[in-house]
C-alpha cells in the first residue's frame, strides 16, 4: 500500500494497541475520543490531500529507494526543489486545517537520520545507514506516520545527562542484549504521538564521552510493550465534550501533545540507528532542528486562516473600511509572508550532503524559526485588536440556542445587518481558538518553543554568520587600513 | 464539434493560489458541458494538457508531460484563464 487514504489511515490506527492516559484514566479508544479526534482528523488530511489532484503535486513525491509515488511526509529530499515543495506543503496544510497537522516531525527525523547514519558509518564502519534505509522503505511502503521524538525531560538544566540525580531525565540504555537494547526515559511535548504508527527517538542535546549511554537513536512501533502516553491538556479542551460545536472554533481539526514514557522498552538491533556514538549526537540534533525550523512554514498557513477570519470579523462588525483596520490587515499579511520567505529561502539555499540527502541552509532555517517565535504573536495581537473584546466575553452556543435568553444574544450581538449573529459568533470563536484556545498551543507556544526555543536559534545564528567579513568590508569602506 | 475534447488536468499544489483554481475549472465545465471531459494528465488519449497553476511561480512538476506529443497549456492567473476559456468557447462553437 504505497499511499493510504484518510479512511485507511484511520483503520490502521484502530489496529494499534496504544496505552493512552488522559484525565487520569486509560483511553481505550483514542481514535474516537472527542478530545483526540480532531487531531486525528488533521493527520488524516495529510493522507486525503495526497490523493486530491488539487494538492498532490505538493503532497506526493517519488521515492529514491523504490521509484514509487509516495506521500511527501515519508520522502527523503533529493533536490532543492524537494525542499521548496516541503515548505509549500507545510503552508498548504496549515492553510487548509488551521492547526498543527503533526506529521512533519517524523519527516524531519527521517531526513536527519538519513544523513547522520551515513556519516557515523563513514567514521566507524557501522551499518546504521543500511538499517535506516531498510526502515525507511518499510515506512514508505506502508505510508506510516512517525513521531520524531527528541525532547527529553532534561531534569536540572545545569547538569549533563550523566550528572542528573535521576538518570531517567534523558533517554538511556539500561541493558544490552545479543538481540537488542533495553531503554528507559521519556520524551516530552510529543506532537501527534497518539496519531502515529511509529516513534523515532533521537538524543536531545550534544553529548560528551561520559554521556555515551544517552547517545542513542532508534525507532519502535508506537504500541511497543512498555510505552505509555499521557495526553497534554490544552486551553478550552473540554469544549469538545459539549453538545454544540460553535464554541470549539475549529470544528474539524486540532492538534495534540503527549508525554511519552519508555519503561524498560526493548529495541531490536535492526531498529537502532545510533548507539553510544556520542560525538554524533550534536550533529543529529542540529540537522533535525534545522529541518524542523524550516517546517514552520505551516504557521504561515495557519496565519492565512487567522487573517481570513480577521477580515471576516472586520466585515461582520462593519469596520472593514476603517483605514487602521485595513492597515492592520496589511501588517498581518506582511508578517505572515515574511515567515514564509524564511522557510522558502532556507530551502532554496539548500545543498547536497555526502549521503545524497538535500539539507537546508542552517543559518536561514534558524532565521526563519526566530521570526516564527515572534510574528505569530503580533499577528494574533492584531487579530484580537480587530476582533474586539467580544471574542472573550461572548456567551456560549447554549445561550444562543436558549429559549429564554437566545433572543437577547441574537439581538444584542448583531452588528452588520447582512450577517447573522451566529455567523459572527462562529468567526469570533475561530479567532479565539487560534489565538488563545486549543489551537494557540500550535500557533503560539509551539511557535515559541517547538524545534527549539528562541535562544537556541540565536546561538546558531551567532555561530554561522561571518562577522569578520562584515567587519572587514566596513573597515575598507571607511578607510581603515587592514593592518590596524 | 464531433467528439468530446479530452483534456488532461494538472494542478499545482495550491499553497498560495492567487485565484480560485477549482472555480476556473468549474467555469470550463459549465461553459462546455458534455463537449469536454477532464482526464488525468498521464492519460494517453489527450487533446491537450491544462496545467492550472495558482501563481506565476508555476511550480508544478510538468517534466513527465513535456516530451509527450500533446499540447501543454499553462494557466497562472485568472486573466489568462478567462482568455483561454473564451478561446475554448470559440473553438467549440
Amino acid at each position: 500500500m504505497p499511499m493510504m487514504n484518510a479512511q485507511q489511515y484511520e483503520e490502521s490506527l484502530r489496529k494499534l494497541n496504544l496505552k493512552v492516559y488522559m484525565f487520569g484514566k486509560r483511553v481505550e479508544n483514542p481514535v474516537d475520543d472527542p478530545i483526540i479526534r480532531p487531531s486525528m482528523n488533521a493527520v488524516a488530511a495529510t493522507y486525503e490531500f495526497a490523493h486530491d489532484p488539487r494538492y498532490e503535486d505538493l503532497m506526493t513525491a517519488t521515492s529514491h529507494l523504490t521509484g514509487k509515488k509516495i506521500n511527501r511526509f515519508t520522502h527523503i529530499h533529493q533536490s532543492t526543489e524537494d525542499l521548496i515543495k516541503k515548505s509549500k506543503m507545510g503552508r498548504l496544510l496549515g492553510s487548509l486545517t488551521g492547526c498543527c497537522f503533526q506529521r512533519c516531525v517524523g519527516m524531519d527525523a527521517m531526513n536527519a537520520l538519513s544523513m547522520t547514519t551515513y556519516d557515523i558509518d563513514r567514521k566507524y564502519g557501522t551499518e546504521y545507514n543500511r538499517r535506516f534505509l531498510k526502515y525507511l522503505e518499510f515506512v514508505q511502503e506502508n505510508d506510516l506516520t512517525c513521531d520524531g521524538a527528541m525532547t527529553d525531560p532534561k531534569g536540572d538544566r545545569s547538569k549533563a545527562p550523566h550528572q542528573q540525580t535521576d538518570p531517567d531525565m534523558f533517554m538511556h540504555v539500561v541493558e544490552e542484549r545479543p538481540d537488542g537494547i533495553v531503554v528507559r526515559g521519556a520524551k516530552c511535548h510529543q506532537t501527534g504521538a497518539v496519531n502515529s504508527h511509529e516513534i523515532i527517538i533521537m538524543p536531545t542535546i550534544s553529548m560528551r564521552a561520559e554521556d555515551q549511554d544517552y547517545a542513542i537513536s532508534f525507532a519502535l512501533p508506537a504500541d511497543a510493550e512498555g510505552i505509555t502516553y499521557i495526553m497534554g491538556r490544552q486551553s478550552c479542551d473540554t469544549r469538545k465534550l459539549e453538545g454544540g460545536k460553535i464554541d470549539r472554533g475549529n470544528q474539524i481539526y486540532g492538534g495534540h501533545e503527549a508525554l511519552v514514557v519508555f519503561d524498560d522498552v526493548f529495541v531490536p538491533w535492526e531498529r537502532v540507528f545510533m548507539y553510544k556514538e556520542w560525538d554524533f549526537a550534536g550533529q543529529l540534533v542540529e540537522q533535525f532542528a534545522s529541518y524542523h525550523r524550516q517546517s514552520y512554514a505551516c504557521k504561515a498557513g495557519v496565519g492565512d486562516v487567522l487573517i481570513g477570519a480577521t477580515q471576516c470579523i472586520a466585515e461582520y462588525n462593519g469596520a472593514q473600511k476603517a483605514s487602521h483596520v485595513k492597515d492592520k490587515i496589511i501588517e498581518m499579511n506582511h508578517l505572515n509572508e515574511t515567515l514564509f520567505c524564511g522557510s522558502l529561502a532556507c530551502a532554496a539555499e539548500g545543498h547536497k550532503e555526502p549521503s545524497g540527502t538535500y539539507f537546508v541552509s542552517t543559518l536561514l532555517a534558524n532565521v526563519c524559526k526566530q521570526n516564527v517565535t515572534r510574528f505569530p504573536y503580533e499577528i494574533a495581537r492584531l487579530s484580537q485588536d480587530i476582533a474586539g473584546g467580544l471574542m472573550v466575553t461572548l456567551p456560549s452556543e447554549e445561550d444562543l440556542r436558549s429559549p429564554e435568553v437566545g433572543k437577547w444574544v441574537e439581538k444584542y450581538f448583531k452588528a452588520n445587518d447582512a450577517v447573522s449573529t451566529e455567523k459572527r459568533m462562529r468567526i469570533l470563536r475561530l479567532i479565539e481558538n487560534i489565538t488563545l484556545g486549543s489551537a494557540a498551543v500550535g500557533y503560539l507556544t509551539e511557535s515559541m518553543h517547538g524545534a527549539g526555543s528562541p535562544q537556541a536559534q540565536r546561538i546558531m545564528i551567532a555561530r554561522q554568520v561571518n562577522l569578520k567579513e562584515k567587519q572587514k568590508v566596513a573597515r575598507r569602506l571607511c578607510g581603515i587600513p587592514e593592518d590596524e | 464539434m464531433s467528439r468530446k475534447l479530452r483534456v488532461g488536468l494538472k494542478y499545482c499544489g495550491g499553497c498560495r493560489a492567487q485565484y480560485d483554481r477549482e472555480g476556473f475549472v468549474g467555469r470550463i465545465r459549465c461553459a462546455l458541458g458534455d463537449r469536454i471531459v477532464f482526464l488525468p494528465p498521464d492519460d494517453p488519449r489527450l487533446d491537450f494538457i491544462l496545467a492550472v497553476m495558482g501563481c506565476d511561480s508555476a511550480c508544478a512538476d510538468l517534466s513527465p508531460y513535456r516530451n509527450r506529443r500533446v499540447r501543454l497549456i499553462i494557466i497562472t492567473s485568472e486573466q489568462q484563464g478567462e482568455a483561454f476559456l473564451d478561446e475554448l468557447k470559440g473553438d467549440s462553437r
